[in-house]
């Protein structure tokens, strides 16, 4: 059997029933147990642990491990994760009233992805898509009234680019602001009726689970 | 909630289970659809460009 991972958590109770528990340290990973040969690219696995790793949320804020990571035993995990214990206990400790949102929005002039044929090496065009990516911009009005309604209510923020059409505004808030925030987001979709965007959370850390302080 | 609202709900919360959080080095599967093609057990980390610029930057954090 082998544990599909979903998260690293502070205490053993904020995992159980709802998933599996295996220690690591004094830390907790989350999972699926499954059979070895089941694979991970399962819809059906997939459904499942996303439903679980929402669940989970509901009862306690996690450091969110990319999907596809899998361990055989508490001995496996901790060899794996031995690396990123002590800072997981530190951001689940400061963090563990707080959640991550996240606001999706549509660059106001999307770049050209780049075509991986118009260039000789894989460098020049690993370049070039991160050029693009990185020119993508959005509306300064409304990036403006992101930074003046929703970053305040965040204890951190930041805004990134993930592709070449779009930019991802992530803030890490306390539980209680979250209605603040969807507020906030309401207000946004009234204002500016013609940029898309989605906000979207609660979410567990994932942006700001590797932060160093 | 309408089934478009929905559907964009259950994409965006696949979108960050698979795009988001912590990559632990050494491990990655690539699939496609149901299958599992290959297995990676290298001591690397895997990730696009613009995660791997956007965390060796300093932090833009208020």
């Amino acid at each position: 059997m082998k544990l599909v991972v979903i998260g690293a958590h502070l205490e053993r109770s904020d995992i159980e029933p709802v998933a599996e528990a295996i220690a690591v340290s004094d830390l907790w990973l989350s999972g699926m147990q499954v059979e070895d040969s089941q694979p991970v690219g399962d819809r059906d696995l997939l459904l499942r642990v996303a439903k679980a790793r929402a669940t989970l949320l509901d009862r306690a804020t996690f450091v969110a491990i990319r999907y596809g990571f899998t361990a055989h035993g508490e001995s496996d995990a901790f060899g794996k994760c031995a690396a990123h214990i002590d800072r997981w206990r530190r951001v689940l400790k400061e963090f563990r009233n707080y959640v991550e949102m996240t606001l999706k929005v549509a660059a106001a002039a999307p770049r050209t992805r780049p075509d991986r044929r118009d260039f000789e090496s894989g460098a020049a065009y690993i370049r070039a898509l991160h050029d693009a990516t990185r020119a993508a911009e959005v509306a300064p009005e409304f990036r403006k009234a992101v930074d003046e309604t929703i970053a305040p209510l965040a204890v951190k923020h930041r805004w990134a680019n993930r592709d070449t059409s779009s930019l991802e505004f992530a803030a890490l808030v306390k539980r209680d602001a979250v209605q603040s925030i969807n507020d906030a987001g309401s207000a946004l979709k009234r204002d500016f009726p013609n940029v898309p965007f989605l906000l979207s959370g609660p979410w567990p850390l994932e942006v700001f689970a590797d932060d160093h302080e | 909630m309408s089934d478009a609202d929905e559907e964009l709900s259950l994409l965006e919360t696949l979108d960050h289970l698979l795009d988001r959080g912590v990559v632990i080095a050494g491990e990655a599967v690539v699939s496609i659809g149901d299958v599992d093609l290959l297995y990676l057990g290298l001591n690397v980390v895997l990730a696009n460009v613009d995660a791997i610029i956007r965390t060796s930057q300093p932090k833009q954090i208020k």
